[in-house]
């Protein structure tokens, strides 16, 4: 299947300190990429270079055939990122939010990709109803995740990007998302990096997990090597661990 | 807080950037104080004798910057007091705001100095008697002023009572709805801070559209009680450029939503410009009325006021795009920069212009590329 995304030697970080550094990672169309790491390992500066936040200092991105660096606004059009909840504009409502993202990606503000999973509306079932018209700035952590999740999937980019995003939801929504996210990999038109910091919920959602340490990727899970850690219980997480004390020592 | 924070900032920058800033600023401020002095001293036997500016002009002028700096720096000490991460921790609302006017205090007190060194040495320049004298009582002043809006500041939490405010922020139709739909919409309310879109009434805008419109209507007054096009034009331009800058808001050009969308800066900077040009001109219409009526052979002089208040307002549009989180500093910055090559222009003639354009540029071509790489 055809390559959402490929990183060559990416370099980035910040003020000409390199932070991340020797990145190479390819996407395809299916793949959910878990995106692990300690805090400070780099996994939100590489995903701040994907999207073009920060400037590389070295390598390429190509987002969907098409290089960042080369032609920045299309290759954007590539993908959907959860922005940060602290990152949102406060002082508009979430219905505001999802209509100013929908107007500069070119679609209707309900063109959520739930149409091929039971249960209606997306937005609707993230229990976002009663708070789609009130100003995200009294939104909880968790609210403003949903909305920056339904914000990413608008218009249905081939390539969906959630740097830690899913962790503030509640259960039911974090079901919904991941059930969203699932099918629309499944469909083979889309595929997905999701950095989090539970490792255990990796095996379940992802396909392919990279484990982030020292501003590089030091080890990487295939399908099959997922899918047997995830029939063991706790067998996923000691294997992280493991390759966290191993980083450690070396 | 302060001061960690200044030493943080000092530390992120790069040692060349730091050099530039150093090297750069360090000699364009002594060739400024060498020019101001040279000035200063070929204007001395007027400055010395001319008792409005001593007994009016400066008194007044320190006394409104003592108040300006008293209120800015007041109100960044209060912010820090009042920070997020400090409401968790045992300290009363009484020790906060004494936390913030010993900070202000500690700010205060150099720019009082400095005052008094400038004035003093300034007056020393021209041969005025007494001069230390003159030097202590401009800092007094400054100094009086800046307690008294310091004060007035810090016993008011004004802080807190805009959590409480937009915490009660009411949910209707959006009053901008038709204005503010275009791509990418919802961008003014956004810059403009509305709370879903809604415009909250407050003493600030009442305040600057009264002000506006008295400066309107008198300048229009002028213009047509003389039969002639000068004041309404200039009303006019003034105006309009004020309605601009004060209307400005550029902190959307600084958010991941804008720069990992599939949209570019200069899209997104001409929306951020659209409605506050729209006002401006909105503004600038009724006293150029007024000019053309009083005066109809002058049609050149609205016609030419109008053309240089798309000019002004685009070189503000830059300036307002470059300190995108600041919009205070972007107005006297653009003021600074206007006074400044209209100084010069004086001395080199309208050359000094094409520097005041490549300026606005550098300062585009810098925006433009902190958009896209951070």
């Amino acid at each position: 299947m055809a390559e959402v995304l490929t990183v060559k030697e990416l370099s980035a970080g910040y003020h000409g300190r390199i932070v991340v550094r020797g990145i190479g990672l390819s996407l395809h169309r299916g793949d959910i990429v878990g995106l692990l790491g300690a805090n400070g390992s780099g996994k939100s500066t590489l995903i701040r270079a994907i999207t073009g936040q920060i400037r590389l200092i070295g390598g390429s991105v190509v987002i969907d055939g098409i290089d960042l660096a080369a032609a920045p606004e299309r290759a954007k059009a590539g993908f959907g990122l959860a922005i940060e909840p602290h990152e949102l504009p406060a002082p508009l409502s979430g219905r505001q939010y999802i209509e100013l993202v929908a107007s500069i990606r070119g679609c209707a503000p309900n063109d959520l990709p739930s149409g091929d999973l039971p249960g209606g509306d997306l937005l609707e079932r993230l229990d976002l109803g009663r708070w789609i018209d009130r100003p995200i700035a009294e939104y909880s952590l968790g609210t403003r995740a949903k909305i920056a999740i339904g914000a990413a999937l608008l218009d249905g980019p081939p390539l969906l990007i959630f740097d830690e995003t899913l962790n503030g939801l509640d259960p039911v929504a974090a079901w919904e998302v991941k059930r969203v996210i699932t099918a629309l990999c499944a469909s083979g038109r889309h595929a997905a990096i999701v950095s989090t910091h539970v490792v255990e919920a990796v095996p379940a959602l992802c396909n392919r997990a990279v484990l982030m340490a020292d501003g590089s990727l030091s080890r990487s899970w295939d399908a099959a090597q997922l899918a047997e850690a995830a029939r063991a219980p706790g067998a996923f997480e000691e294997s992280v661990m493991q390759a966290l004390r191993m980083r450690a020592a070396a | 807080m302060l001061w960690r924070e200044l030493v943080a900032g000092l530390c992120a920058t790069r040692r060349r950037d730091l050099a530039w800033i150093a090297l750069g600023g360090g000699g364009l401020l002594a060739y400024a104080i060498a020019d101001i002095v040279v000035a200063l001293h070929a204007a001395g036997p007027k400055l010395r004798h001319d008792q409005l500016l001593w007994m009016l002009g400066l008194p007044v002028a320190f006394a409104a910057l003592g108040w300006l700096a008293g209120n800015a720096m007041s109100r960044l000490c209060l912010s820090r007091a009042f920070a997020p991460f400090l409401k968790a921790l045992p300290l009363a609302s009484a020790e906060r705001r004494r936390m913030a006017a010993v900070g202000a205090f500690a700010l205060g007190l150099p720019l009082t100095l400095m005052i008094a060194t400038a004035v003093g040495f300034a007056c020393a320049v021209i041969g005025k008697p007494l001069a230390p004298a003159w030097g202590l009582g401009a800092a007094t002043l400054f100094a009086l002023s800046f307690g008294t809006a310091g004060l007035w500041r810090l016993r008011r939490p004004r802080l807190l009572v805009d959590v409480a405010a937009s915490e009660a922020a009411p949910v209707g139709r959006p009053w901008l709805r038709r204005l503010d739909r275009a791509r990418p919409s919802w961008l003014s309310s956004w810059a403009w801070k509305l709370p879903a879109g809604n415009i909250r009434p407050s003493w600030k805008l009442a305040a600057a559209s009264l002000l506006l419109g008295l400066a309107t209507i008198l300048g229009a007054w002028a213009s047509l009680a003389g039969h002639t096009a000068g004041p309404a034009a200039v009303a006019g331009l003034a105006g309009g450029i004020l309605v601009f800058m004060l209307s400005l808001r550029c902190q959307p050009l600084g958010s991941p939503v804008l720069r990992t969308a599939p949209i570019g800066f200069t899209r997104v900077w001409l929306r951020l410009v659209r409605l506050p040009l729209q006002l401006s001109l909105a503004f600038f219409l009724l006293p150029a009325g007024a000019a053309l009526a009083a005066e109809p052979s002058a049609w050149s002089v609205p016609v030419a006021s109008g053309l240089w208040l798309l000019v002004l307002n685009g070189a503000y549009a830059v300036f307002g795009a470059f300190f995108l989180n600041t919009p205070f500093v972007a107005m006297l910055s653009f003021a600074g920069a206007l006074a400044y090559a209209g100084y010069e222009t004086l001395e080199y003639g309208r050359t000094v212009l094409i520097g005041l354009a490549a300026l606005v540029f550098f300062l585009w071509h810098r925006t433009r590329q902190r958009y896209r790489n951070g």
